[in-house]
């Protein structure tokens, strides 16, 4: 009787733990986590450091973290209030980027993949988009088409946006980033 | 038995069960990178061979190898094996454009990476090897004169793993020269000692 009880405890426990262990890896919970505003880092993917639950994650999801050399990338998944994006809102990127030698922003789904829209755009590059004289930029989210740097938002119900700053001179590891040291995103009408 | 009893082995066994679902957690964390199935390196591999510079297919909806990919990179990957001699890395910048180049693990960690800032005189020159091939060298270099040395020697911490080469294609209309540009760097196993 007592065996059946450990065994059927030990099978308990390895249930739990798997269970635990799929879950948190689902939420991409880890221990180095940057934030700045909306948006969220994980420096240390880009080294050996990175954090175990950070290298779990990326061996199951495949993906390929930017090298800490290479540059930093951010997720925003909610705008600068916090309210996650909603696909029948427009919403505005606006501001700077710290000193970087070239960035991108692109919209994806939350899993990392591109959506496809009608226009075939994905994202803007720091070349591409049409600056303000102070060098201050907004780009529009928006299923219609805007005047100005209009990314398209196709038919999803769930996105996120990345931010990459390549060759940038952001380091996390010797400075405090403020809130507003990336650009803000701002809520616009909803339809 | 008592009510009080009752609840003390249940406690136990709730404890025990928390223990294991700790351990078992623990456990698969840490072992995750190398028993994933479909990691970076096994997507990659279906598709490159090793030794060779691959051009990535380009990110577009629904024909993506790996999540979170930039859109705006030209990609390339080798694969390597440095189980029979150190590989070469080569790179001419022949422009300004973004070149960045990483250099992963088998399990997708990333031990070295640089951007075409690092570059001598337009050139990149990388040589991967195992720690027991640089020692090797380094006894054989002792015994030569003191030239400075033209590459970069790095030290990988395992035999396999593979080298990710980026170009950012600023406008859509230069993605052909970022993704020449990429191919054009070039990745060859040493077999023997040469020069």
């Amino acid at each position: 009787m007592t065996l059946i009880k450990f065994l059927l405890t030990a099978l308990a426990g390895t249930a739990l733990g798997f269970l635990v262990t799929v879950r948190v890896l689902d939420r991409g919970i880890g221990f180095d986590t940057a934030r700045a505003g909306p948006w969220f880092g994980q420096p240390k993917s880009g080294t050996m450091d990175i954090d175990p639950y950070a290298n779990a994650i990326i061996a199951r999801t495949a993906e390929l973290p930017l090298g800490s050399a290479e540059g930093l990338s951010f997720i925003a998944r909610t705008d600068s209030l916090g309210a996650p994006l909603r696909p029948e809102c427009d919403y505005t990127v606006s501001g700077m980027v710290p000193p970087t030698r070239y960035w991108t922003l692109t919209l994806i789904s939350p899993e990392g993949w591109l959506i496809d829209n009608r226009a075939r755009r994905f994202g803007f590059t720091s070349a591409e988009v049409v600056r303000a004289p102070d060098g201050s930029f907004t780009i529009t989210l928006a299923h219609m088409a805007r005047p100005g740097n209009w990314l398209p938002v196709g038919d999803t119900k769930h996105y996120a946006l990345m931010l990459r700053l390549y060759d940038t001179l952001l380091d996390f590891g010797t400075t405090r980033v403020g809130g507003g040291a990336l650009p803000k995103i701002t809520r616009g009408r909803c339809t | 038995m008592s009510f009080g009893d009752r609840f003390f082995s249940l406690l136990l066994y709730a404890t025990g069960v928390l223990f294991v679902a700790a351990l078992v957690h623990l456990v698969a964390i840490l072992i995750m990178p190398q028993v994933a199935p479909r990691d970076a390196y096994a997507r990659l591999g279906a598709f490159a061979k090793p030794g060779q510079m691959m051009l990535l297919p380009r990110a577009l909806p629904g024909h993506q190898l790996t999540p979170f990919e930039d859109p705006a990179l030209a990609q390339a990957v080798c694969l390597y094996d440095l189980a029979n001699g150190p590989l070469h890395l080569h790179a001419d910048l022949p422009d300004t454009r973004l070149l960045t180049v990483s250099f992963r693990t088998r399990t997708g960690q990333i031990f070295y990476s640089m951007t075409d800032r690092a570059s001598l005189h337009g050139t990149i020159d990388v040589r991967i090897m195992t720690q027991a091939q640089l020692d090797a060298e380094q006894e054989t270099d002792d015994d030569e004169n003191d030239q400075p040395l033209k590459e970069l020697r790095l030290v990988a911490p395992d035999t396999k793993g593979f080298v990710l080469v980026n170009a950012l294609a600023n406008y859509p209309s230069e993605r052909a020269d970022a993704e020449a540009e990429v191919k054009s760097v070039s990745c060859a196993p040493e077999t023997l000692a040469q020069d």
